[in-house]
């Protein structure tokens, strides 16, 4: 976001950004939000790299687990109905073939004191796993690995036993990340479109306008669906694209504007005089001095899709099922919640507000900064 | 088929133009039970109608021969406008049904003022009506093949354009006013159950023929109730047909104490008692929800997403136990399950490390946490591919391919899908294994989405999951182009058969997913086929469910329940598993 490193005692006559730095610098909401932005991006970063939340998909809390204040959930545990009354061991028989009856008698664990030989050929054991089934019922196997659980967690855990919190980690890389990343998207297009557009003028201007009609007279959601059917694919480059595809019109309308603008300006006649080309004249010249408004354009635009997201995961057109995201987990919290575990939706819903609400702020003190006379 | 408890009396207490007063004796007009359908109806022909809800109300306005008994479990049919069950005769191949005398139609102007008396040519028009191209009904599969001689008249009226009712079907013989004789190709033991199915109630000729293009909505029958308004999409009114016979209420149940109290409140009863049923469409989950607690609705059939709220751990929750609501769970006579493609080149094959492959991933999946977690402690285990309450049902039967995450491990690594650097194992020639299970684009299916991901983790196999709409799924299914997928089945009649014959080689691209062929299996599968139910024939079931779990066919996962929630002041009230349309066996207070 903002790369200031020059120290402002040598400069003479302190340039934009320097100036931008220092108005910014005074305004301690602005600085406060770009300490938390910092801190969830490079929370992002740490848990892309697999330092933070690795294990984010391991079940280390009871099924539900509540948050460890709010203390284990006796009554959760007597909620399981026992699925059948029937005792073990209470088979049916039958002596019909099974291509891999030896195989599997071969990896049983033989049970203490059992006579050899349960192959097929046999015909006595019919059921090549009921041993095994009475051996792993006999040392309580699955009973054990669920005692290993934890019954809370600090911030609480998911129907499977997954750690609200190393959820959020996990799923702020995904949110961000596609925030990010599409906001990236939908502004170098609204820039390179706006770009042409308002210096070229006549039929460039045209054309793109048109382009810009048609894509702002379908309805959003409608717009985000046809091209989610379009891609035929889930995954998170899809989610990026389709709102990367879809959010660059406004900010087309004002790159093109300031290019209407800037491109009668003395400097840039100063350009032309002196030979330099149409693409060096707009992106050389104009477009540093209008790099402030794409600078906040861009920040609106990734609170935006941060929100975009958890709606298209909402919906159901979200992250695959091996990737977690805050929108992932805000749709899981509805069926949660009539279940009385509100955990899940407090924690990703805090995590999500606070980011955005950094985020808008950081926003608007950048704008405060860039463009003193907006003020 | 045993003959069965259900004694109709006959009583034709009827006087002349039907409205006498002492046939409404039994019915109280001012007793109005309200109920609840979450999709809209359709309509009330019984050959156009297909939907479980207009089949509801189908299956109260029209008689068909046979239904089933109320309280009986597993369900048993029992005679409804028929006067008995029918005897088998040539094996199974030729049924004769004696037709109730002094059945009436509810008066139409079709009928020109006069009364109309229920007939076998009645029934044997309404079957054919299943095979009138013009009709194109659904339930035509129930026929094919079976009835000797309609299918030719179909294939004629194909040719010609035009069923000719009044030719005769060597199968559908009218031996005289009330005797049907229905003749079959092949042997078959269903047939009574089809009988029974609200398609097939008796609908008169004069009516439909009064109201060609409109006969959804000019419900004409001799069934307990009569449609006297329907707002489309909101609202029908049902109100008991001056024209019904009475019955006694005295059905025999078992000892539980649902039961046991049922026939308490009901033994001895001149039926049906309820004078108005008011049925109100309510589209969303949440409203009817409301609606019950604010007892604007007698009887509710909860759904899942109220369920942890209504029924904490098994029992009406406290305000609604204040109120001496009940709750009536039975199981649905389905099961739910999870198959492999058996033509899949990866997953698919009958050779050892394939089935090997099939067996191990079977084993990762937790059906204890399935319920538990996705079905919200609401199902019970599936073991046996025939569920409770059907006919050939096993109880003491116990899956294979349990829940063993060790044992898969181990039988993929002794047939070689080793594991990579990255954690995950390939095929035994080294090339990658990914498994693509299809899914559908809801937050329900995701569920399973995660189950199964966490279930490939645990034995280092890939998943991908491949979404499509739900017609795209079953479209794909039919051409066996999945590679894995979960389904279920729910009874269309409560005989094993109709779940056996779900692996069945010849079912393949119509209900056998999983596109199974196995000549052991259709051998022992033809064999059961050829059987009235019986012990032998259940020793053929359980081969048949022990093969589809040693190839590794598929994973039975479970039951689901039927949670009905109903007030006190409605009396006799048990959920039935197959018959729709109980009103007919309830009081109201």
């Amino acid at each position: 976001m903002t790369t200031m490193t020059a120290s402002p005692h040598f400069v003479a006559s302190p340039g934009l950004w320097t100036l931008a730095w220092r108005r910014m610098r005074r305004d301690h909401v602005g600085m406060v939000s770009l300490l938390i932005v910092a801190a969830f991006i490079l929370m992002m970063i740490a848990s892309g790299s697999g330092f933070l939340a690795r294990d984010w998909s391991k079940e280390v809390g009871a099924n539900y687990a509540p948050p460890t204040f709010v203390g284990a959930d006796a009554s959760g545990q007597s909620v399981i109905i026992p699925a059948t009354e029937a005792g073990e061991g209470d088979v049916v028989e039958s002596n019909v073939s099974d291509p891999i009856a030896s195989e599997l008698a071969e990896l049983r664990p033989k049970p203490k004191g059992a006579v050899a030989g349960a192959g097929p050929s046999e015909g006595a054991v019919v059921d090549p796993l009921a041993d095994i089934m009475a051996e792993i019922k006999g040392k309580g196997g699955t009973e054990a690995v669920k005692e290993q659980r934890a019954a809370t967690l600090p911030f609480g855990a998911d129907k499977w036993g997954r750690d609200v919190l190393q959820k959020v980690i996990k799923g702020s890389e995904t949110s961000i990340f596609v925030g990010l990343a599409a906001a990236l998207v939908a502004t170098l297009l609204g820039t390179v479109f706006g770009a042409f557009s308002g210096y070229y003028g006549k039929w460039v201007d045209d054309f793109f306008n048109w382009f810009y009609s048609v894509f702002t007279s379908i309805p959003y959601l409608l717009l985000i669906l046809a091209i989610a059917a379009v891609l035929q694919q889930k995954g998170l480059t899809t989610i990026i694209l389709i709102l990367g595809l879809t959010g660059w019109t406004g900010i087309y309308r004002l790159i093109r504007a300031e290019y209407l603008k800037h491109k009668s300006r003395e400097y840039v006649q100063a350009a032309d005089a002196i030979g330099a080309s149409g693409n060096r004249r707009m992106f050389v010249h104009i477009l540093p001095n209008v790099s402030h408004v794409i600078l906040v354009q861009m920040s609106l635009h990734v609170v935006q899709f941060i929100k975009a997201e958890v709606i298209l995961s909402f919906l159901g057109f979200g992250v695959p099922v091996d990737v977690v995201s805050w929108g992932s987990m805000l749709n899981e919290a509805q069926n949660e919640l009539i279940l009385g575990k509100w955990w899940q939706l407090v924690v990703a819903g805090t995590a999500m507000a606070v980011l955005v609400t950094a985020f808008s702020m950081l926003t608007d003190s950048l704008r405060d900064a860039l463009d003193p006379k907006l003020k | 088929m045993i003959r069965h408890t259900l004694v109709l009396l006959g009583l034709s207490l009827l006087g002349l133009g039907g409205l006498a007063p002492e046939v409404r004796a039994a019915a109280d007009l001012k007793k109005v039970l309200r109920v609840e359908f979450p999709v809209a109806e359709t309509g009330f022909d019984p050959v156009l109608v297909h939907d479980l809800y207009s089949s509801t109300v189908v299956e109260a306005i029209f008689d068909p021969l046979l239904t089933y008994d109320y309280l009986a479990s597993p369900a048993k049919l029992a005679p409804r406008a028929a006067e008995a069950l029918p005897e088998l005769e040539n094996q199974g191949k030729s049924y004769t049904f004696k037709v109730r005398k002094g059945i009436h139609f509810y008066p139409d102007p079709a009928f020109k003022g006069q009364r109309r008396e229920l007939t076998a040519e009645d029934f044997a028009y309404s079957i054919k009506r299943h095979k009138d191209p013009k009709n194109r009904s659904v339930w035509k599969f129930l026929l094919d093949g079976k009835i000797v001689g309609l299918d030719e008249a179909e294939a004629a009226a194909v040719k010609s354009g035009k069923f000719d009712y009044d030719s005769p079907i060597a199968g559908l013989k009218v031996l005289d006013r009330y005797t049907l004789r229905v003749e079959l190709k092949v042997t078959d033991y269903n047939l009574g159950y089809i009988l029974a199915m609200p398609s097939l109630g008796a609908v008169a000729r004069e009516v439909i023929e009064a109201y060609p293009n409109d006969t959804n909505s000019h419900p004409v029958g001799t069934g307990p109730y009569y449609l006297k308004r329907w707002i489309r999409s909101a609202k029908i009114f049902l109100e008991a047909n001056p024209e019904y016979r009475s019955f006694n209420w005295d059905f025999k149940g078992s000892e539980d104490t649902w039961d046991k109290r049922v026939i308490a409140e009901m033994k001895g009863k001149k039926m049906p008692r309820i004078g108005q049923v008011e049925i109100n469409i309510i589209e969303e989950e949440q409203s009817a929800w409301l609606a019950f607690q604010n007892a604007e609705l007698d009887i509710l059939y909860l759904r899942s997403q109220f369920s942890p709220v209504a029924i904490p751990e098994g029992k009406v929750n406290e305000q609604l136990a204040a109120k001496g609501v009940l709750l009536n769970r039975i199981t649905d006579p389905e099961i739910t399950y999870h198959y492999f493609n058996m033509r899949d080149p990866v997953v698919g094959g009958y050779s050892k490390e394939k089935v090997a492959l099939r067996r191990a991933i079977l084993m990762a999946y937790d059906n204890a946490e399935e319920i538990r977690i996705i079905r919200k402690n609401q199902a019970v285990e599936a073991h046996f591919p025939v569920p409770p309450g059907v006919v050939g049902h096993q109880p003491r039967y116990r899956a294979g391919n349990a829940y063993n995450v060790e044992l898969a491990n181990a039988l993929l690594d002794r047939f070689g899908y080793r594991k990579g650097d990255d954690g995950f194992r390939t095929l035994p020639d080294g090339r990658p294994l990914v498994i693509r299970y299809a899914s559908q684009p809801d937050s329900t299916t995701r569920l399973f989405d995660e189950l199964w991901k966490k279930s490939f983790d645990a034995i280092g196999i890939r998943m991908e999951v491949q979404k499509e709409k739900f017609a795209e799924l079953l479209k794909l299914e039919k051409q066996c182009r999945l590679m894995m997928r979960g389904a279920a089945w729910i009874a269309d009649y409560p005989d094993g058969d109709d779940f056996v014959m779900l692996l069945y080689g010849k079912n393949v691209g119509q209900s056998n997913n999983p596109c199974f062929e196995l000549p052991e299996f259709d051998e022992i599968y033809e064999r059961s086929a050829k059987m009235p139910p019986s012990p032998e024939r259940d020793r053929l079931y359980v081969d048949l469910g022990r093969l589809a779990e040693n190839y590794g066919v598929w994973k039975l996962n479970n039951t689901r329940y039927r949670n009905m929630l109903v007030y006190p002041r409605v009396k006799g009230y048990k959920k039935h598993p197959i018959l729709l349309a109980d009103w007919m066996y309830l009081d109201l207070e």
